[in-house]
């Protein structure tokens, strides 16, 4: 290697040696980042395949039945995991419809209502909703609203809705306050400031030229909401809507607290009853054997229903190209 | 007449109107008053149980002293060497989607993945955990739920990092690379700096998100009454103990429960702000 010297004297190092150097650098740079990169998509699929390693045994003893099986008995050792399936996506369910049309109402409010310097204060306030950890809203739901569902609420619901045709005997029963219905309650809380962050994020992608158009055209606000904005975040809507499914399926303490542990079917929509997520919580400490594989086959079931819930909604969003 | 047909009209669509309104203003008013319920429910309940004890003793049995000083301990330990090693792989993996395979089919495929796992329900990665690393160990450990909690915040990293890195002007690149520098050094001393500040906040956002995470520590890191500072042994994190003492039927017990959760609570909100400050900043 040739050093030369610049004009004060001072070795400059020959230039191809440097640039030799760099190259070496940025290829280790690159593969570094490379590396990180696959560990990624390598972490997904040793996931998939732990989880249904784990879950062999327990579809090679039922197979598929094991979806639709309603018995989840320890003492029998059979497992079926439809009771938690549809205890997961009725409370789900339950907590969209309410939480659907609040986010939507507090999105409107955000963008179209609020004085300019409140917006920023209250956005923060409502997406603080969601930095309270789960097992906060679990105990809050146990100790403060499974009481007053128990004393008021469910009561005046079996009242009233109870004693409709059809849909009254999904409010029929022994209501100790802790159920499904508390639970899709809690969970409707939780989602709602995901929901809302994403809708009034989508509300702001509509033009202001298209907003004050139809403003200046003498539309009032609601029609400017209901003719101009919905429809033209429509899509961005229902992506924002799965986000906040995705989250319900999956959450964990806040339902395990007031849903209960009662691992079958039940007719009514207040009785305790069981998720996904709160039987693998409840019962995952002391299962050994195929208990143990059946609760982690529950877990690669909620893993692909969120799955399919996520992939929808990136479908849905990617479509209005606002993402 | 036709004054009156109009009028009629004009008076049903403000009355719409202003039904509408009042129901957005009232979900409005209803998120904030879920928010204040929340926050007095664990100042009025906690509030006793925040003293000395509880900053400086171990989980008490039934009837004795004690504070959570070891689920603290727990906690910020564990939460600590999760970040330890979601940073860099987070943010080498985003750097390497936006800065050397972006636009591939690849890398598009790499993104998503990540958003999978970001959306991934935590109890499904605890359980994970638990099949790879908690039975190959044969127990619960620090390590585990560190393991467990670096997979919940990774995607987060990662994803931030793709969003900040993007915002960067490409103009910024091509002057790096005008004046000869290599990549790595054009990354490291003029485009992380100039994304730094999104990138923390996504780096302090992940870390409120984790250190309030119960489910995924439950089988990894399992719950410990000691003061353990070996990370191959049980580890009680702050969470954790608040789920096992809500439910001793004990009143001193239960109390310390509420005495952490608004501690929990009160540190992670305070982090979300400081996060969203900081993002704030970034964008005035």
């Amino acid at each position: 290697m040739t050093a030369s010297t610049d004009f004060a004297g001072q070795v400059v190092p020959d230039s191809a040696a440097i640039s030799r150097r760099f190259r070496r650098q940025d290829r280790l740079f690159f593969l570094l980042t490379l590396g990180s990169a696959t560990l990624v998509v390598a972490l997904l699929l040793a996931i998939l395949v732990v989880l249904a390693i784990e879950a062999w045994p327990t579809f090679s003893t039922f197979g598929l039945s094991f979806l639709w099986g309603t018995t989840w008995s320890a003492p029998r050792d059979i497992y079926g995991a439809l009771p938690a399936v549809l205890g997961t996506l009725i409370s789900s369910f339950i907590a969209m419809l309410i939480a659907v049309p609040l986010s939507v109402g507090i999105a409107v409010f955000l963008t179209e209502l609020c004085p300019a310097r409140l917006r920023r204060p209250l956005g923060t306030a409502i997406e603080l909703l969601a930095g309270v950890p789960s097992i906060i809203y679990g105990i809050v739901g146990l100790f403060v609203l499974v009481p007053l569902m128990q004393s008021t609420i469910l009561p005046v619901l079996m009242a009233t809705v109870g004693q409709l045709p059809l849909i009254g005997r999904l409010f029929q029963a022994p209501a100790p306050g802790i159920g499904l219905l508390t639970a899709s309650f809690v969970l409707s809380v939780m989602i709602l400031p995901f929901i809302t962050a994403i809708t009034r994020d989508v509300f702001n992608t509509v033009p202001v030229m298209l907003r004050e158009s139809a403003y200046g055209m003498g539309m009032t606000t609601w029609e400017v909401v209901r003719h101009i904005i919905i429809p033209y975040t429509r899509l961005g809507m229902v992506g924002s809507i799965m986000l906040g499914l995705g989250r319900a399926l999956g959450e964990t303490m806040a339902v395990t607290f007031v849903v209960g542990s009662v691992t079958r079917l039940q007719t009514s929509i207040i009785s305790p009853s069981t998720t996904i997520s709160a039987q693998i919580a409840n019962s995952f400490g002391d299962a050994d054997g195929l208990q143990l594989s059946s609760l982690i086959a529950l877990g690669l079931i909620l893993f692909v229903l969120s799955f399919c819930v996520l992939a929808l909604a990136k479908w849905l969003i990617g479509r209005t190209d606002s993402f | 007449m036709e004054t009156a047909v109009r009028s009629s009209i004009m008076n049903r669509r403000y009355r719409r109107n202003r039904i509408m309104m009042a129901l957005a203003i009232g979900s409005s008013a209803l998120g904030l008053f879920f928010l204040a319920v929340i926050l007095a429910t664990l100042v009025y309940r906690g509030i006793d149980a925040i003293n000395l004890d509880v900053f400086t003793m171990s989980i008490p049995a039934q009837g004795s002293r004690g504070g959570l000083v070891n689920a603290m301990y727990g906690t910020v330990v564990i939460t600590g060497l999760a970040m330890l090693i979601a940073t860099p792989i987070g943010i080498l993996a985003g750097t390497y989607l936006v800065e050397f395979a972006n636009g591939s089919t690849l890398a598009e495929a790499a993104k998503f993945i990540n958003d999978v796992l970001l959306s991934a329900p935590s109890i499904v990665i605890g359980v994970f955990i638990y099949g790879a690393v908690v039975v190959p160990m044969h127990g619960n450990s620090a390590i585990a739920g560190a393991l467990a909690l670096a997979l919940i915040a990774l995607p987060v990293v990662n994803r931030t990092t793709q969003d900040m890195l993007k915002l960067v002007p490409n103009a910024l690149r091509e002057a790096t690379a005008a004046l000869g520098a290599p990549r790595w050094m054009s990354m490291t001393m003029v485009i992380y700096r100039s994304a730094w500040t999104g990138i923390l906040t996504g780096i302090l956002l992940a870390v409120a998100r984790i250190s309030g995470e119960t489910a995924p520590l439950l089988f990894t890191a399992g719950y410990s009454k000691f003061w353990n500072t070996g990370l191959t042994g049980p580890m009680a994190s702050l969470p954790v103990a608040i789920n096992t003492l809500a439910a001793d039927p004990g009143p001193d017990l239960k109390r310390l429960a509420w005495g952490g959760a608004l501690i929990i609570t009160v540190a992670i909100l305070a982090l979300n702000i400081l996060a969203r400050s900081l993002a704030g900043r970034r964008s005035s």
